[in-house]
């Protein structure tokens, strides 16, 4: 019982070498967490993907030309002066909460007052507003989960590294008198992953995979030096790929920077 | 509006999506009032290929299920008179379609009915062999695949076939053009080998002519020039001859690979005409750095040459998956971990006495050809032309050739000849849309099936998947349509087809699989171990071979039967060099011919699992995850093509385009890519449907619309993998 009172750090560990792009992750987040779909998703401003898959390239000519592509989560920062969240200190109406317990960077439908300034603080473009009702036609809206609420329209998402999978394992754990298991709360990314480039835990507990991963030499996070302290952590031997995630000096080597901790 | 999900008890059941080979776990609810439903299908841990993993059509295969706009629910007939749909009864539908094959029957005219398919490995597609065999007509045609020419290669130069790749043994890998991470066998299997790869420090090394997604996730990227992937692995076979750095032993008992009475051997050939200096002239590959691979691939223990589908999806050419199976002989890696394996046959049974297929000449023409494998693309061309005759009728399971090909625009030309179109699919997709008849089937989530071994597998896996949840309506499983079907017709049909439903075929298949029951619950058979060590030549000597006795036997006939020797030109060999006919070597493909001032550059396909699996349309979701390098702001297909190629042609980034090929044409917007090769257009595959309403339908454009497709000689395979095509700007088509 004491995990469920514990203090934890949930994140992630995404191994750029190990993702091929494929998309699995980004499809089995939306279908775990209602996600709606509209006619026309080539409309990026209106298009709600919790995480996106990016495709990069190193701009080299041929046939030197590489890609890589970065899935990207909401990042669950953490800020590096006490809980200072980019988002969460813009929210007016608590609709978006730092959870000490979790660590996870909360988002509550029903508060937002649909105002967007989480939206523009966010450096991760991680943040969406539903601008209109999902139409939920042609039978898309027969397989929609029970555990997350479809949102309304006026109101902001993202992604909640899959909260209801820490209440269900919260529930269980506290019921079976456990403590919660790495593996009993897996984000729908995670598990679905064909290449397991996705590793999942508690970086505060050194059982769990992802904190040793997250503090393996080549683990960086994005735009580290914005000081928003992540929990998303990403690794890759290839250094043109860390140039491009944050800014670096011409002459400058992407060393792990380290802001905040 | 926002809907309120309805909640109840969860449940779980394992099941297989036979489109891709995964390992699922389906998640339903049930709710005390509205019943039970799927909310979810996710990856079944316990299976040994796919271990949790999915892909992104498995995770979304619940959108295709349920989709009003996708699925097919009732029987549709068109009225001859009107030319209008209709839904009608199962009993009208089966009766029309089976009186109208007895009356082709009855004039004689039975062997003109055509039947095509997907997979030819699952129950359904022996019931279509059973069928079509004891109707009499022999032209039953799958989709085709890498599988087919990797097991001649293997047949005829070891006498074995169902080899694997050993992927995740393997110690050093390259991938000569086939799209590991994009379309190569079982995608969740495949990509945990990338997984052990990087977890151990394993290097792979791909070679294809554009910066794809696997050759990003590679250590190195050998930019070759199309269609050279089989002059690389030769080379590289080349260098471990010339450094003695190969396997003796099975060199020493080999056939053809010294010079013999018969002529040169594939030493010679290699060390004469495969020099680095001859390869890096054929493929644009620079010396050393064919050299520098060459010496990891001779250092490692445990290295593995992999061959497989191109980026079009093309089954590839014989010459080149032969030269890919000669450099794993060099290495010794037949029967070898982190080599090629023979895998277990599966354990399964026959439906029934096996039925002689029709002898009467084949639409495709394959009697003629040396090898005789089924070729859908000649057999619609024989159709078009009514040679050797017209098709009576065209009857399609489970897949749709209109829109996937290959070469979209001949597959509309023999529909459109035919009298009588029949589909039986799930979804009323650009084929059933064209049907005279519609029979409505099941997805996998609701009904009994089973899928075979994916392409390149080093073990056997078998999946079987049962109805989870009755849903209401009228589809009936594949497999029952068939058997209804061939109820109704009676006679030779009904006694070959001789099952009261697919249940009961499946139990007939899998009766050396152990109890019936736990292996459905379960939802998959997978061979325990790979079989390692074991690796016996069944050629006609005995003997591994780089000069294949059963290809001369095929060649000395056709020389027979030709009169002289002057049908080695017709399959691309020079009369003068007649050995290389039996031997691996390096033919220029016939696209590349064909490329002149008309169509002066080559378009090849951007393989993707966010658009398209086996003959799947993509999901609403999948359609949400495209990035904007595949489909624009608009619904644009966007194109890649190399800034220094885009300059001469004076395209910029974001230009409409149109690009045009002897076939037909596409639609696109121009992305300056660096990593596309020059002189090259590279066309995202499986979007532009003309079906499937709002959230597929009109988005961006249909490769295959393009492409152009030649034969490989040897083997009588299509090929799609390059086609001479022009680009023409668009006029006021530009992107915003």
């Amino acid at each position: 019982m004491s995990s469920s009172k514990g203090k934890h750090k949930y994140g992630m560990v995404i191994d750029l070498d190990k993702c091929t792009g494929c998309g699995a992750c980004s499809v089995a987040c939306m279908s775990e967490n209602n996600i709606g779909v509209l006619p026309d998703e080539t409309d990026k401003i209106r298009s709600i993907t919790w995480l996106r898959v990016y495709q990069i390239d190193n701009g080299k000519a041929y046939p030197e030309t590489e890609v890589a592509f970065i899935p990207r989560p909401c990042q669950h920062c953490e800020g590096s002066h006490g809980h200072h969240t980019p988002c969460v200190s813009v929210c007016p109406a608590t609709a978006t909460d730092y959870d000490e317990e979790t660590g996870i960077v909360s988002q509550v439908p029903t508060r937002c007052i649909g105002c967007r300034y989480c939206v523009a603080a966010c450096p991760y473009h991680a943040r969406y507003f539903n601008w209109y009702d999902v139409p939920w036609n042609n039978g898309l809206d027969k397989p929609l989960s029970p555990f997350v609420s479809p949102r309304m329209r006026g109101t902001v998402e993202k992604c909640t590294f899959c909260f209801h999978r820490y209440q269900q394992a919260k529930n269980k754990a506290i019921v079976e008198e456990t403590e919660i298991g790495e593996m009993d709360y897996q984000t729908a990314c995670t598990e679905a992953c064909p290449s397991g480039a996705i590793t999942f835990g508690d970086l505060l507990n050194p059982e769990h995979k992802v904190h040793e991963l997250a503090q393996e030499d080549n683990a960086f996070r994005l735009l580290e030096r914005l000081g928003t302290n992540p929990k998303v952590y990403y690794r890759t031997d290839r250094e043109w790929v860390r140039r491009q995630l944050d800014n670096y000096l011409p002459g400058e080597q992407p060393d792990r920077v380290k802001v905040g901790g | 509006w926002v809907p309120e999900p309805a909640d109840g008890e969860v449940a779980f059941a394992n099941s297989v999506n036979p489109a891709t080979g995964t390992g699922v776990k389906v998640r339903m609810v049930a709710n005390r009032t509205k019943g039970q439903r799927f909310i979810r299908v996710e990856g079944n841990p316990d299976h040994p290929l796919s271990r949790g993993g999915v892909t992104p059509a498995d995770a979304t295969a619940l959108q295709l299920h349920y989709s009003d706009a996708y699925r097919v629910r009732a029987p549709q007939w068109r009225e001859p008179a009107t030319g209008a749909p209709r839904r009608v009864s199962w009993d009208k539908a089966l009766n029309y379609v089976a009186g109208e094959l007895k009356k082709l029957k009855d004039q004689g005219k039975e062997h003109t009915v055509v039947m095509l398919g997907d997979d030819p490995k699952t129950a359904e597609s022996e019931l279509m062999m059973r069928f079509m065999a004891s109707y009499g007509s022999p032209n039953l045609a799958f989709t085709p695949s890498a599988a087919q020419t990797w097991d001649l290669a293997c047949v005829l130069m070891s006498g074995n076939y169902d080899i694997g790749f050993d992927l995740e043994g393997a110690e050093y890998v390259v991938s000569f053009g086939t799209p590991l991470f994009e379309g190569f066998g079982a995608p969740v299997a495949t990509r945990k080998a990338l997984s052990a790869w990087r977890d151990n420090d394993v290097k792979f090394v791909q070679v294809e002519p554009r910066a794809s997604v696997t050759a990003g996730r590679a250590n190195t990227w050998l930019a070759c020039k199309p269609g050279t992937e089989g002059a690389v692995a030769l080379g590289i076979a080349s260098a471990l001859v010339k450094e003695g750095a190969y396997d003796k032993d099975l060199a020493s008992q080999a056939l053809g690979f010294e010079d013999g009475g018969d002529g040169p051997g594939f030493k010679a050939l290699l060390l004469n005409d495969y020099t680095p200096e001859k390869v890096a002239a054929i493929t644009g590959v620079p010396k050393d750095k064919l050299l520098k691979v060459a010496k990891a691939f001779a250092k490692a223990p445990k290295a593995l040459a992999v061959c497989g589908p191109d980026n079009s999806g093309d089954p590839g050419r014989l010459y080149d998956f032969m030269a890919v199976l000669a450099l794993n002989m060099l290495k010794g890696n037949l029967g070898k971990e982190g080599g090629l394996l023979v895998r277990q046959p599966l354990p399964v049974n026959p439906l029934g006495e096996q039925l002689k297929v029709s002898a009467k000449p084949r639409l495709d023409g394959g009697h003629e050809k040396p090898l005789a494998v089924t070729n859908l693309a000649a057999l619609a061309e024989g159709a078009v032309k009514g040679d050797p005759y017209k098709p009576g009728a065209v009857i399609i399971v489970g897949s749709n050739p209109l829109f996937t090909g290959p070469q979209a625009n001949l597959i509309r030309e023999m529909l459109d000849k035919a009298p009588l179109v029949v589909a039986v699919t799930p979804f009323m997709d650009e084929t059933a849309q064209l049907a005279d008849v519609v029979l409505p089937a099941k997805t996998f989530l609701e009904s009994w099936g089973d899928s075979g071994t994916a392409y390149g597998s080093p073990v056997s896996a078998y999946g079987i998947h049962k109805p989870l949840i009755a849903e209401p309506g009228e589809a009936k499983a594949t497999g029952d349509c068939l058997l209804a079907l061939a109820k109704v017709m009676g006679g030779e049909v009904a006694k070959a087809l001789d099952f009261d439903n697919m249940e009961k075929v499946l139990k007939t298949k899998c009766a050396d699989m152990g109890d019936f029951r736990k292996l459905a619950e379960k939802g998959y058979w997978v061979q325990e171990k790979p079989l390692i060590g074991k690796f016996c030549f069944s050629t006609s000597s005995g003997r591994p071979e780089f000069k294949s006795s059963g290809l001369e036997i095929v060649l000395m006939r056709m020389a027979e039967k030709a009169g002289n020797k002057d049908f080695l030109a017709g399959l691309g060999i020079d009369p003068k060099k007649a050995d290389l006919a039996a031997m691996p070597h390096y033919q220029k493909p016939q696209a590349l011919a064909k490329v002149d001032k008309k169509y002066p550059l080559l378009m090849a396909g951007i393989p993707s699992l966010r658009t398209a699996q086996a003959s799947l349309p993509a999901s609403p979701y999948m359609m949400k995850v495209l990035s904007d390098e595949t489909l624009a702001y608009k619904n644009n297909l966007v194109v890649e093509i190399n800034p220094a190629t885009a300059a001469e042609l004076g395209l910029a980034e974001d230009d409409g385009i149109a690009i045009e090929s002897a076939s037909g044409e596409i639609k696109a917007i121009v992305h300056l890519f660096e990593g596309a090769a020059p002189g090259m257009v590279f066309v995202p595959m499986g979007l532009g449907h003309t079906a499937f309403g709002e959230y597929l339908k009109d988005k961006g454009d249909n490769f295959q619309k393009a492409v152009m497709v030649t034969t490989d000689a040897m083997s009588g395979l299509p090929q799609w993998g390059l086609s001479p095509v022009r680009v023409k700007k668009a006029k006021g088509a530009a992107h915003v």
